[in-house]
C-alpha cells in the first residue's frame, strides 16, 4: 500500500530497519561504489597512523543505510530534504572476533512522524531520524522531509 | 589546517553521466548484497522502474555524492583545494534537497562552492579547536534543471 498523506499521523512511527553487521569487505564495496577513496575506510595502517584502533565506516555508508530504510516506506521519489549529523564513528565487525565485535557493526534506523504540513501546493511529512548500533550507541541523527500523495 | 582564503572558492565544473550499473553496485553496497541480481527490482531492472513511474532505473538517495567523489579528483582533490589536512578531517554534516528524480542516462554537472569557513573553540586549547568548512554542490541535469542541491561539512581537528 502506497503511503498517503491523510493515512499519516504525527507520531506514527518508520518501520524499523536493522542492517547486518558491516564488515571490511562492506566498506570495500561500498568505496569502490561511491568513490569515497578515504584510506581511513580500508587501510588499517592508515587509521592506526592518525591515532585510530582500526578502519572505521564512511558516514555516508551510514547514511545510505538509513536512506535505504527511509526508501523502503516511503518512494524516493517524494523526497524533498534529507539531512543527518553524524555523531560517532563505526567500527566494523572483527571476523576473528564476531560475537564480541557484531553488535557494534550493527546498524539500526528508526524514524517518528513529527511534523504534517502544506508549502508550495504540496502536501508535507517531517520524520525524525535515529541510527544507532545494536550496543545502542548513537551514529547519526537528522530527518527527511517527503511531499505525499 | 583549510586556507580561509578559500572562502567563497568556486570548484571547476564537472559531468558525470549516471550509469546503468553504477547505481546497482551502489544499491548492492548499502543494502549488503554480494551480487546486483539480489538488489531491488527497481534499481536493477528497467521495466521494474518504469512499472514504478520512473523513466529509467532511479538513483537512491546518497547516490549523488558519487558525482562529486568519481569527478574532480575526488575526496584527494577537494581537500587539496580547500587546503586541509585528510588525516585529521571528520565528515560532520549532510543534508540534500531534492528538486527532481535522476535517472540512469541522465548527464549530472556538479557546480561546488565554499560557502562558509569558521572555527569553533579556541586555538590555544588544541584538542577541542576544530575548523569547520561547509560545500554546497548544485547538481544540474541535461536540461538545464537544478535537480538535487547538496550541503556538505567537515571539520578539522586541530
Amino acid at each position: 500500500m502506497a503511503l498517503v498523506f491523510d493515512k499519516v499521523q504525527i507520531g506514527d512511527a518508520m518501520p524499523p530497519y536493522t542492517s547486518a553487521p558491516i564488515t571490511r569487505t562492506h566498506l570495500v564495496r561500498y568505496a569502490g561504489a561511491s568513490g569515497d577513496f578515504n584510506p581511513l575506510h580500508h587501510d588499517e595502517t592508515f587509521a592506526v597512523a592518525v591515532g585510530l584502533e582500526t578502519v572505521i565506516a564512511q558516514g555516508m555508508f551510514i547514511m545510505g543505510i538509513a536512506g535505504q530504510a527511509v526508501t523502503s516506506w516511503i518512494d524516493h521519489r517524494w523526497l524533498r530534504k534529507f539531512s543527518v549529523h553524524f555523531l560517532s564513528m563505526t567500527q566494523p565487525v572483527d571476523l576473528n572476533d564476531y560475537q564480541n565485535t557484531k553488535d557494534r557493526a550493527t546498524i539500526t534506523v528508526s524514524g517518528k512522524v513529527v511534523d504534517k504540513y502544506e508549502e508550495n501546493g504540496e502536501k508535507k511529512i517531517r520524520c525524525e531520524l535515529t541510527v544507532r548500533d545494536a550496543q545502542g550507541s548513537r551514529k547519526l541523527k537528522g530527518y527527511f522531509v517527503a511531499a505525499l500523495p | 589546517m583549510a586556507d580561509r582564503s578559500k572562502l567563497g572558492m568556486e570548484f571547476p565544473v564537472y559531468s558525470i553521466r549516471v550509469e546503468k550499473n553504477k547505481i546497482a553496485e551502489f544499491v548492492a553496497a548499502l543494502e549488503q548484497k554480494d551480487d546486483t541480481e539480489q538488489i531491488h527490482p527497481l534499481y536493477r531492472d528497467v521495466d521494474a522502474a518504469k512499472k514504478a513511474g520512473y523513466e529509467n532505473i532511479p538513483t537512491p538517495p546518497t547516490f549523488p555524492t558519487s558525482y562529486v567523489f568519481w569527478t574532480g579528483g575526488g575526496l584527494l582533490g577537494t581537500i587539496k583545494a580547500v587546503g586541509a589536512d585528510l588525516s585529521k578531517l571528520l565528515h560532520t554534516k549532510e543534508e540534500y534537497e531534492y528538486f527532481a528524480p535522476v535517472c540512469a542516462g541522465d548527464v549530472i554537472t556538479r557546480k561546488m562552492k565554499v560557502v562558509d569557513m569558521y572555527e569553533r573553540g579556541k586555538k590555544e586549547q588544541k584538542s577541542r579547536y576544530m575548523q569547520v568548512t561547509v560545500l554546497e554542490t548544485d547538481m544540474i541535469n541535461q536540461r538545464g534543471e537544478l535537480v538535487i542541491r547538496a550541503r556538505t561539512t567537515f571539520m578539522e581537528r586541530g
